[in-house]
């Protein structure tokens, strides 16, 4: 999923400083899982920036709305009844979901309050970790399900660099040393041969280098009558 | 002072607190009045920072909750998550300028647990050393009950 963690308030404050109404709208996917931006985070900030301009005597109208997914028009749709009364939108989705509020709604300003972090796995209560890169060519396969590129500080694809001690990272001792994670676990299934292949340099035009990448599967699409 | 006498408090209980059943959380009401909102909840567990912060918003000075003592949980881990959650809350009023204090959580004592009413009294004299919430204006604080 995606994670994202909420910018600092005094941020928010001076991007919706200027506005005098305010839709704040949270979503409840993936920034509802983080904990950053579901229904009970998109209440409390509501309330907090209501406070915080009723101590400084402003008179503005902030009201709260959560979204089942916010990066999917057909739910961002719900908004055509009320956007109306606002002059501004706060955000409480990940980038996609900003700026699919934006697409639809171009007179508005939409305004983000999370910054959008990582492709995370939820490893544990409170705890996300980074496990992929989104390469656009998985090669899970050839490295027993760990990912070089995302669990590696090095980003090696043939090999550890040497200076992993007791199957610790070197440049963070905290983390385990991706790959003797991934010798241990192809050892355990007898698929160590996959590693005498040299990993030529990653490709990284799937991921970047001709702007934003785009998914076409004709099956799922709208089918013209 | 007109706004000693204005000051609310909103308390959060867990409903295994002794003394805490229906008839002396009316007789708790009746003696302060207006000044002490009590929200008796099943278990402190339940409780969310936005109950905190939607009482401070809308009507009282100070938000608290009256916990079990640590390890008397009923359903184990409550009473830590509450605090947590109280932490929660304080982080973010004191980021809007609000004093961390106007949140807070009292837990029982483990042994021989006091009954709500001296808990009560207690975080009532620990508030009363705050000023009135900036947040509230005069028209907020005579509407009397919470929504």
């Amino acid at each position: 999923m995606i994670t994202a963690e909420q910018k600092p308030i005094e941020e928010i404050r001076e991007m919706i400083g200027p506005y005098k109404r305010v839709l704040v709208v949270g979503c409840g996917s993936c920034v509802a899982e983080c904990a950053a931006g579901g229904e009970k985070e998109t209440g409390m900030l509501a309330s907090a920036l209501r406070m915080a301009a009723k101590m400084e005597g402003r008179e503005v109208l902030i009201e709260e709305i959560t979204l089942d997914r916010q990066c999917v028009k057909d739910f961002v749709i719900q908004l055509d009844e009320v956007i109306d009364q606002y002059d501004a939108v706060l955000s409480l989705g990940c980038g996609a979901g900003v700026q699919a509020v934006a697409e639809m709604y171009p007179e508005l300003p939409i305004i983000p309050a999370l910054n959008t972090e990582f492709l995370g796995e939820t490893r544990d209560q409170g705890l996300w970790v980074e496990n992929c890169v989104g390469c656009g060519d998985c090669m899970l396969y050839f490295f027993g399900g760990i990912c070089p590129l995302a669990r590696c500080s090095k980003q090696l694809l043939n090999g550890p660099c040497g200076g992993s001690m007791d199957g610790r990272c070197e440049i963070n001792p905290d983390l385990p040393c991706a790959w003797q994670l991934i010798i241990d676990r192809l050892e355990r299934f007898d698929a160590l041969d996959r590693l005498e292949r040299i990993y030529p340099p990653k490709a990284w035009s799937k991921k970047q280098g001709r702007g934003p990448r785009k998914i076409i599967r004709e099956d799922q699409q709208r089918v013209e009558v | 002072m007109t706004d000693k006498r204005q000051f609310t408090l909103a308390l959060f209980y867990c409903q295994n607190i002794p003394e805490s059943s229906l008839p002396e959380r009316q007789a708790l009401e009746e003696a302060y009045g207006p000044s002490l909102k009590l929200f008796p909840i099943p278990c402190t567990g339940r409780l969310e920072p936005l109950h905190l912060l939607r009482a401070l918003e809308e009507f009282a000075d100070a938000a608290y909750v009256i916990a079990c003592p640590g390890g008397a949980c009923r359903y184990f881990e409550g009473n830590l998550r509450a605090r947590k959650r109280v932490g929660v809350a304080g982080d973010l009023i004191s980021a809007i300028g609000l004093e961390r204090e106007r949140v807070g959580l009292v837990a029982n004592e483990d042994g021989d647990p006091k009954p709500l009413a001296t808990l009560a009294r207690e975080v009532m004299d620990r508030v009363a050393l705050l000023e009135p919430s900036p947040v509230l204006n005069k028209k907020d604080r005579q509407k009397g009950d919470p929504p």
